[in-house]
This record gives structure tokens, C-alpha cells and sequence, in this order.
């Protein structure tokens, strides 16, 4: 019986977070050590002429800096990763600019000094000369023949394009009584962490040991671009505590990590670089602006038989992360539906605008938001509720496991179940009477209701799908490990496999340890920060694709269960009794058949690492144990099969959200005034933490629907490069969120869990604008893009009166 | 985001800071309060080789009546103007507008006269000190002069202060049987107005506009009063179809700005309904 799987314990880290004594990447202070900044370029697309350093180089405290020309004699390019394996050429992409610049803010030069004043002081002194080249901004230019390309090795700014096509999409569409056709776009955003991302770097030059504190989300993709950067074998990657992660730390990270280090191997001194929040809005990465043309084809009682669309995909000016918002569809491309046949053609637009990186969901929140606004405007043309277009189509609870044309397979789940209990929570039926009511006033109100799954537990082989031509293959499935030591004092000792960035990853683990081991959370001590030459990590030790809670928790669960039978073997040879009839509660183990028969794991603990004559023979010394879990359901699909099939994660999660809107028509200003969620993440080990989750992903979905997001100007400059600037919700404008649990666990995870780190940010734009048009559907306005700011709001409202007249 | 290298000084009196910038006012700034100052240092927007703190010098600060007049220092925060009862009774329009300034802590730090000499475009003051009507106190090397906001406001973040001149002092009139509010569009996050109106109107019994007084901010590069709308309303019986014929006139005849935060076009008809929303409002007839 789970004791404390399933209870709100007392958060381990919150303590320390709260009350400042957090260790970030900032509170590193080594002896001697540097203060980093960069030169960004100041251009959306130009050609470096001539970079000079030797002013700067003469400025009180400087001690080192750096070149394009001497960043590619001293480092090399990053190997081209999974998701730019599609090039018809490589591209060879090093940390910093080279020869050229291919968007505002990005780095070309650095100075190293004894203070961070000093360094921004000589930085002023790097002269820079650059012949500005026009830049391509919007897709629609990208995508001219004539438009020059930023690459010019690729002849286009078009850099890929390719097709997926699952199941008989053909015959869906000549079955069909009718075609649905819409275009719609989702635009550039972030998730605005709090901590910008940070690096200090330390090069030992006797042993070539490289050292780094990052508060990186993905050590693999630190621990490779460092050894590749400067051909190192011993790279240690330390991860501190991360003020928040949401994938704005997974990729172009990797690149300050080099650019930090080399100012540390150059100068042979401890290097550290803060970046600032402007430094991080231009430069650190945004989702991608991502256009669709869809069509669906459905029958007349609502049943959609097939779908397919191009996507266009504003990937900016980096080949590095070209294809990661059409690959990551590939995780939830069927929604929560039984559609059969599915066709998704991607292509990724270079562009002069900051790379695009994952953010919480990636593709996903995308995704959704095509299938939404398509079952919207299927209701419309087919005249059925927006409700029964989506139960026509909804996988059922029987049909589960449910494989997805694409070879998805649903582990568990009840969406009839989750869409029925939201139109109970939110009073549907209530609410469009009131809707009705309002509107004679001349008030509009607004009802949004979807659905979506939250996939979870990434399979590293899901891009071989998109490029079965992939030299490197980048793994299959995942595996993550964790390590649990009964120390000689009775407490447990955990190491996660893998960094936390605020999840209470710290409290989770404790709890699912604290079952197995019969032992109080509060007597476990979980080891931060992550250390690449400690923690017991594989593939899967990623802050990101919503790993955690499948790879993590399965190693601990693996680990602590090996060191309960550890522990019980022990036991049974200090207490002349078999481990089976054992059991540990509160710290004792004792035989179930004779009370008397008892030791303490404290006494245990002293025995096992100081007394040799208790050990059973053979027994291995210590009370340590390290798991490394592997998703033990992974085939089929583990790897693309010939018609590219292939799990791209693993469990799914799945919530129905219903958005309550009011919209002043005349301002195009949204109040969302109710926000419910119903919510199916499998077993849930804290409802605390689960519900921190949600409300935060929703809290950022809904933002961004409303109007948080990125602007440049027609040159390329950024206009939102502050906080103030870029618009996101505060408090004040996010609803009170009505959140309730409806668990179905999965058959196949170690405790039935399943994902929660995504959440809400993927369904949550969709619900929004299905809400907005909802509130003004008397005017005929269509929802097409994000986000719906007032003013955007305000012009649909007026093409509606203008096209009514 | 780090500033360049400054000096600082502290005077405690007038004079020192009126001596200090004598010499040095080509190339200081003024500290009072410095929530806009101190990020521009920051981004290294703004390069003063000189910041010259006047929080020490105490007869900046404070709220005072001075007969059919309230007398304001110009380093009074916006958080004193919020709980002055003097105001509230007698000058509503301030505490009404610097309530809605920013957050808690910018409205403890950050200060009137900061703000008016400023002169940022989305800033919320100079709307309400555009409708007062109020005369504002420049202490320079000649002696002391007096300024209507009408030609303090020149042009985006640029005012007629000169090098080396310190505002002091902003008197606004005592006001009796007026009403008055300030309504605004803000941007998400900040607060800054995208359009921002206050407006004061005495009425007679028979709401005969016998007073009216409207300023904007956020609208273009600087501070307005909407004359066109205030010489439509004076004399006139509020009805409701006056006002709105009267907002619909609101910016004739300004250069509305378009930004990130909307479209001229946008901006424009958020200051017509506004416009109307706020003389509605202060009319009492809604």
C-alpha cells in the first residue's frame, strides 16, 4: 500500500527556493575567476568584414577575447544533429558567427574580465565591421525564388522539405462527403524563464579536464558539444539548481557552453557568463512561427476519415533545430481522435530571426491547435455542436491500448470520460443559455471546449521517421538510471539521473522511495546538483519530452526495489529469518510472522558498512543500488519501420480543457473568466506538484494566446526584447484555474504514471481561440492565428463587419 | 547591465545640486527615484558621466496646501500622492492616476517630478498634470520660473528643462465640486498606457459643463490636452449623444503614434472609446 505515492508530502526543495538559498549557476565563485560578455551582432543578416579585439585587450581587467576568425581555428563546428540530418548539404555551424550573421543578437566576438563591469566596458571597445546584406524576415519572402539565401550552401531558404503519409489518405478523401479546408499559423513566443541561461567554465590544462556549472536542461547536449568543440574526452557537465527550464535550455545553450569554455581555455582562469534578459529575449531561442493549410476529409455524421496539411515553419537563422517542430507533431498528430489516414509535408523556412528551440509541448501545442480549430469548423459546416463533432471521433476507453496510424501507442485513457465530466464541471449547458441571455444584452460570452493528449517518455529514434537516411542514428527508446544508498545512519541517499528545473523532481523521487523502502520522505536526502561524473545517466537524463516521470521514477523505482531486497537479505541473515518473510515499515524491518524478530535500518545501515561478519555470503558490501530503466513495452515501433511508423513517446496523458471568455467588442479585449480542466495524468504520485503543473501550463497557454510573443521589425531588428516589451500575462489577467484529477493509469509504467510537465500548455491556445470565435460567432468572425490581442481581436470583429455589409 | 562608469554625488541642499550642475550639467542626470533612469543606465542607454542623487535634499518632498492651491515636491512618490487626504479631497485626479502607475514598489520609489521630467510618452502623470492645468516650479542659476505642462512637454523624452535646471515644485489648483478620473488601456505586464485620458468637470445642478479639463498620454510623443473635445463640452448640457459626437473628435489633429502596442489606427480608436467611456463616467451618466 502506497503510504505516500499519491499525497501532497512536504515539497523537499521548496524550502530552499523560497527562501533564497537556492544554488543557481550565478552562486558559483571560483578563485580567479573571469566575468564573460558577448558581442552580439547588431544586424538581422550581414557579412563580417573585420572583427578587432586589441583595443579591448588593452582595457583595465581584460584578460581574454575572442574572434570569429579565432573561434574556427581554435574550436570545431557542432556535428549536425537529428534534426537537421534532412540538409541536401551539411552546414557547418560552430558556436558563434563565423563569416557571417544570420540574426539580430547573434554572438560574434566575447571579452573575459576580472569584473563583469570591466568586461562590459571593453566589450565597447571591439571594433566590428560588417556589410549588411537584406535581410529575410517574413515566410512568404523565405519562400521566393529570388529571395537570397541566408545559407548560401543551400541555395534556398526553403532548407527542407519532406512528407509523411500514414494509412490510405487517398481513399479517405475520395470517401469523404465533404472537405474542410483552413489555414491557420501559431506564432513565435517563449517561455520566459526566470533565470536566463548561465555557464561557468574551468579548464584544467595538466589532466585536459573540463569542467562546467550550466543550468542546461539536456547534459548529453553539453557533454558531446564540448568534447566535439575542442576534441576533450573528460568533460564533467555539473547542473545547479535551473530557475525554470520549459526547453529555452535543451539547444543553444550548447553553444555558450563552448563560447564560455574557450574564453576559460584561452585564458587558463575559471570563466563565468550571465546572460542578461535582453541578451536572452534575442538570442536564446524562440518557438517557432509554424503556418498550415489543412484540409480534412469527413463524412456527414462529423467522422473526419482523414487529414493532412503543409506546414510552413519560420526556423530563423540556424539549420541546428530545422525540422524539431514538424518532428515533434509526430507525438500527438492524431490528437485524441481514431482518424485512420494522415498526411503532414513539412518545410523549414531559414529565416533572419533568432533559431527556433523547443518550448514547452514544441509542435505539440501546434498540433492541437490544428486539430481544435478543425473540429470547430467541421461543427460549423457539417451544423453539429462542437461537442458531438468531438465524440463522433474520440478513441474509446475500451479501444485502449490504442495504436495511432503513425504507430502512436495510447497506453490508457477515458477522453469520452474527461470531455464528459468538464461539460458537468462547467455547466455547458448552463453557460450557453446564459451565452444566449448575454447577447441580448449585447455581452458577449465565449465557451471553448477541447481536448488534447500529453505524450510522455521521448523515443530518441522517433526523428528516423522524418530521415530514415540518418548517418548517426541518435539512439532507440531511452534509458535513464538512479542510484539509492541506505547510509550507515539509517537515511536514504537518492541521485537522480537527471537535472530538475523547479518540478519538485527532489520530492517526487522521495516519495516513490519512501514505499518501497518503508521509510519517511523526510529521511531521504535527494542529491543535487546533477553531476555527469556521478549520476547514473543515459540517453533519457533530460529535463525535456516530458522524460521524467517515465525514465526517472522508473529508475528510482527499479533502484529502491533493489535495495529493498538488499536490504531484506540482510536483514534475513542478521535476524535468522528468509527476506520473504520480511517487511520494512517506518524504518524497522521485521518478520511478519514474529514481532520480535526486528532491526532498525539504522542499525542495518552501521552493520552493512562496518561489520563483515553478518553479510550473508556472496551478498555484495554496501546497501547501494543503481537501476537503469528502459521502457520495457517498447516495441513495436521502437525504431521506423518501412512505412515509418514509429512511437515517438510513450504514455499519454490527456485532458479536456473549457475556457469561459467575455470579450469587449469594442476594445477586442478577452477576459477569461473561467478556466476549467479535467485532467488524466495516470497515477498521480503528488497532487501538488501535479496541479503546480498545470496551473503554470495553462497560466502560459493562455498568455500566449492572448498576445505574449515576439516582433521584429521589417529589418529584422527585435522589438520586444524586454518583459515589458514582449507582453506576458501577469497575475492580474490569468483566471483562477478549476483543476480536477481523472486518473487512468497506465498498464505499462512502474506506478501507472504518466506525464504532466507539458499539461496544459499544449490544448490551452486552442480552447482560447475556440472560445473567442465562440463569443463572436453572431458576427461571423473565424479564428485563424495567434494571438488574439486586443487589437488583433478588434480588426477580426471589423473584417467581420465589413464583410457582412 | 552594468552602467558605465559615473560619478555620484548627494547634495542635501538645493543650491549644492543647482552648483553641482552649474558645472557639470552637460553631462549629468538627475536621481529621483530613478525607475526609469536606473534601467536606461543599465541597457547603457543612457551614459551619465554624472548622477547627482536630490533624495537627500528634503524640502523636495512633500504635499502642502498654499491657499487655493496644493503645492507638490517633486520627489514626492507616487505612493504619497495615492494616500494624500489632502488630494483625495482636493486633487483626486492625482491619487486616481499614480494608483494606477506600475507596481507597488515603483509607486514607493519612483516620483512625480521623476516622471515629469522624464517625459515618457506612455508615462501616466502628464495626462493628469496636462488637465490640471498645473504650473510647474524650475529652479535654475537665474532664479526660479514657472511652466504650464502645455510647454514643459516637447517632445518624446525631451523637456524645456535646461541642463542646468532642477524641477522643484508642481502646483495644482484646489479643486471644489469636480469630478474627475483617469481611464487608460495598458499594456500587459507593465501597465504602460497605450492611451491614457484624465478629465476633470465641474457641472452645474442641471450638468451644464461649466469646467472641463481633458489630458492624454500614450497617444503621441508627448502630453495633450484634447482641446477640440473640452471646446465642444464647455457650456453645453452633457448628454449622452454629445459625448460620444465629442470623443469621436478626440484626436483631430494629432500625429498618433503606431508601435508594438498598437496600430495608429488601432490607438486612435482606443482614444475615442476611452474618451467616451471616461466623460460617461465622470458625467454620471451611465
Amino acid at each position: 500500500m502506497a503510504k505516500y505515492v499519491g499525497q501532497s508530502t512536504r515539497s523537499k526543495e521548496g524550502p530552499r527556493h523560497v527562501s533564497g538559498a537556492s544554488f543557481f549557476t550565478d552562486e558559483v565563485r571560483l578563485a580567479g575567476m573571469l566575468h564573460a560578455v558577448i558581442l552580439r551582432s547588431p544586424h538581422a543578416h550581414a557579412r563580417i568584414l573585420n572583427v578587432n579585439t586589441d583595443a579591448a585587450l588593452r582595457a583595465p581587467g581584460v584578460i581574454a577575447a575572442f574572434t570569429p576568425q579565432e573561434l574556427k581555428e581554435k574550436t570545431k563546428p557542432f556535428r549536425p544533429g537529428r534534426y537537421s540530418a534532412g540538409l541536401a548539404r551539411p552546414i557547418q555551424e560552430y558556436a558563434g558567427a563565423i563569416n557571417k550573421v544570420r540574426y539580430f543578437g547573434e554572438p560574434v566576438a566575447a571579452v573575459a574580465a576580472r569584473s563583469r563591469a570591466e568586461a562590459e566596458d571593453a566589450l565597447e571597445l571591439i571594433e566590428a565591421e560588417y556589410e549588411p546584406l537584406s535581410p529575410v524576415i517574413e515566410t512568404s519572402d523565405a519562400l521566393r525564388p529570388d529571395s537570397p539565401p541566408i545559407f548560401e550552401e543551400l541555395g534556398s531558404n526553403r532548407a527542407w522539405t519532406g512528407t509523411l503519409t500514414y494509412g490510405d489518405i487517398e481513399g479517405a478523401f475520395k470517401q469523404a462527403d465533404r472537405i474542410v479546408a483552413e489555414k491557420l499559423k501559431i506564432h513565435r513566443y517563449s517561455s520566459t524563464p526566470l533565470e536566463p541561461l548561465a555557464c561557468v567554465a574551468s579548464f584544467d590544462a595538466a589532466s585536459k579536464k573540463l569542467t562546467v556549472w550550466v543550468n542546461a536542461q539536456v547534459p548529453d547536449n553539453i557533454y558531446d558539444a564540448l568534447r566535439d568543440a575542442f576534441g576533450l574526452d573528460d568533460v564533467r557537465v555539473i547542473i545547479p539548481d535551473i530557475g525554470g527550464g520549459f526547453g529555452q535550455k535543451i539547444h543553444l545553450i550548447k553553444n555558450y557552453a563552448v563560447l564560455t569554455s574557450f574564453l576559460a581555455i584561452k585564458s587558463h582562469r575559471p570563466v563565468k557568463w550571465i546572460e542578461d534578459r535582453t541578451e536572452h529575449m534575442m538570442a536564446a531561442g524562440h518557438s517557432c512561427q509554424q503556418e498550415f493549410e489543412v484540409e480534412a476529409a469527413v463524412k456527414k455524421d462529423g467522422t473526419v476519415l482523414g487529414l493532412k496539411f503543409k506546414e510552413y515553419d519560420d526556423v530563423g537563422g540556424s539549420v541546428s533545430t530545422l525540422t524539431i517542430h514538424f518532428t515533434n507533431k509526430l507525438n500527438n498528430l492524431t490528437n485524441t481522435y481514431k482518424v485512420k489516414a494522415i498526411s503532414m509535408e513539412g518545410n523549414s523556412l531559414i529565416t533572419n530571426k533568432c533559431p527556433v528551440i523547443p518550448n514547452r509541448g514544441i509542435g505539440k501545442p501546434a498540433m492541437c491547435f490544428v486539430w481544435e480549430r478543425m473540429m470547430d469548423k467541421i461543427a460549423e459546416e457539417l451544423n453539429m455542436s462542437l461537442i458531438e463533432v468531438r465524440s463522433v471521433n474520440l478513441v474509446q476507453a475500451s479501444e485502449m491500448p490504442y495504436e495511432t496510424p503513425n504507430g502512436n501507442i495510447y497506453d490508457s485513457g477515458d477522453y469520452p470520460g474527461l470531455l464528459k465530466r468538464l461539460l458537468e464541471k462547467i455547466d455547458y449547458d448552463g453557460l450557453k443559455k446564459e451565452q444566449s441571455e448575454k447577447r441580448k444584452e449585447g455581452r458577449h460570452l465565449g465557451i471553448g471546449v477541447v481536448i488534447g493528449v500529453e505524450p510522455g517518455g521521448r523515443n530518441a529514434a522517433r526523428d528516423m521517421a522524418v530521415f530514415p537516411e540518418m548517418k548517426q542514428v541518435p539512439g532507440a527508446g531511452g534509458v535513464n538510471g538512479a542510484t539509492v544508498k541506505l547510509e550507515k545512519n539509517g537515511t536514504v541517499a537518492l541521485f537522480l539521473g537527471s537535472p530538475n528545473c523547479g518540478q519538485s523532481h527532489e520530492t517526487t523521487s522521495a516519495q516513490v522511495t519512501a514505499d518501497i523502502l518503508g521509510i519517511s520522505p523526510d529521511r531521504i536526502s535527494v542529491t543535487t546538483p546533477f553531476d555527469s561524473d556521478l549520476a547514473p545517466w543515459g540517453v533519457s537524463a533530460a529535463n525535456s519530452g516530458n522524460n521524467f516521470h517515465l525514465y526517472d521514477i522508473g529508475a528510482i523505482h527499479g533502484a529502491a526495489h533493489k535495495l529493498r531486497e538488499k536490504i531484506l537479505t540482510l536483514a534475513g541473515n542478521v535476524l535468522a529469518t528468509t527476506p520473504e518473510n520480511l517487511t520494512i515499515e517506518d524504518g524497522v524491518v521485521f518478520a511478519t510472522d514474529s514481532t520480535a524478530k526486528k532491526i532498525t535500518l539504522t542499525d542495518l545501515g552501521r552493520l552493512a558498512y562496518s561489520n563483515q561478519s553478518v553479510m550473508p555470503t556472496g551478498l555484495e558490501g554496501g546497501l547501494h543500488t543503481t537501476f537503469y530503466y528502459t521502457y520495457p513495452h517498447a516495441q513495436p515501433y521502437l525504431t521506423p519501420d518501412v512505412n515509418r511508423k514509429v512511437r515517438a513517446q510513450f504514455s499519454f496523458s490527456a485532458a479536456a480543457h473549457g475556457a469561459v471568455v467575455e470579450i469587449d467588442t469594442t476594445t477586442g479585449e478577452v477576459k477569461v473568466l473561467r478556466y476549467v480542466i479535467v485532467s488524466d495524468n495516470g497515477t498521480i504520485i503528488n497532487p501538488d506538484v501535479v496541479d503546480g503543473q498545470a496551473y503554470g501550463s495553462a497560466a502560459h497557454g493562455i498568455s500566449v494566446a492572448l498576445g505574449e510573443g515576439f516582433v521584429y521589425s521589417s529589418d529584422g531588428q527585435l522589438l520586444t526584447v524586454t518583459l515589458t516589451d514582449y507582453g506576458k500575462s501577469s497575475a492580474l489577467e490569468t483566471p483562477k484555474f478549476e483543476l480536477e484529477h481523472y486518473p487512468v493509469p497506465s498498464p505499462f509504467s512502474a506506478l501507472g504514471q504518466k506525464a504532466a510537465g507539458e499539461g496544459a500548455a499544449i490544448p490551452s491556445p486552442a480552447a482560447i481561440a475556440s472560445a473567442v470565435e465562440d463569443a463572436l460567432k453572431p458576427m461571423g468572425v473565424k479564428v485563424r492565428e495567434l494571438p488574439l490581442s486586443p487589437e488583433s481581436v478588434w480588426r477580426l470583429i471589423q473584417d467581420a463587419k465589413r464583410n457582412s455589409t | 547591465m552594468i552602467p558605465c562608469a559615473f560619478d555620484y554625488e548627494a547634495p542635501t541642499s538645493l543650491e549644492e545640486a543647482l552648483s553641482l550642475l552649474s558645472t557639470r550639467g552637460h553631462e549629468a542626470k538627475l536621481l529621483a527615484g530613478g525607475q526609469s533612469l536606473l534601467p536606461l543606465m543599465k541597457l547603457r542607454f543612457a551614459r551619465p558621466r554624472i548622477v547627482i542623487d536630490l533624495g537627500g535634499i528634503s524640502g523636495l518632498r512633500g504635499i502642502r496646501r498654499d491657499g487655493d492651491q496644493i503645492a507638490i515636491g517633486a520627489l514626492t512618490s507616487y505612493s504619497e500622492i495615492v494616500e494624500s487626504e489632502l488630494l483625495r479631497s482636493h486633487c483626486a485626479l492625482l491619487p486616481q492616476t499614480a494608483v494606477t502607475v506600475g507596481d507597488v514598489q515603483v509607486r514607493n520609489q519612483g516620483t512625480l517630478g521623476g516622471a515629469l521630467a522624464h517625459a515618457d510618452p506612455a508615462a501616466d502623470m502628464p495626462a493628469a498634470i496636462a488637465a490640471l492645468d498645473a504650473n510647474l516650479k524650475i529652479v535654475g542659476p537665474k532664479g526660479e520660473r514657472i511652466v504650464k505642462a502645455h510647454d514643459f512637454f516637447v517632445a518624446m523624452l525631451t523637456t524645456n528643462l535646461a541642463r542646468d535646471e532642477i524641477l522643484t515644485e508642481i502646483r495644482v489648483p484646489r479643486l471644489e465640486q469636480t469630478r474627475c478620473t483617469y481611464v487608460k488601456a495598458a499594456k500587459r505586464a507593465s501597465g504602460f498606457a497605450i492611451v491614457g485620458i484624465a478629465v476633470r468637470l465641474r457641472t452645474s445642478a442641471d450638468r451644464v459643463c461649466e469646467e472641463i479639463a481633458v489630458g492624454l498620454t500614450g497617444i503621441t510623443d508627448r502630453p495633450h490636452r484634447a482641446e477640440t473635445v473640452e471646446s465642444m463640452l464647455r457650456g453645453k448640457r452633457l448628454d449622452r449623444q454629445l459625448i460620444e459626437q465629442a470623443a469621436l473628435e478626440v484626436t483631430r489633429g494629432l500625429d498618433v503614434t503606431a508601435d508594438i502596442n498598437g496600430s495608429s489606427e488601432y490607438r486612435s480608436h482606443l482614444t475615442r472609446v476611452h474618451m467616451a467611456r471616461a466623460l460617461h463616467a465622470v458625467s454620471g451618466d451611465t
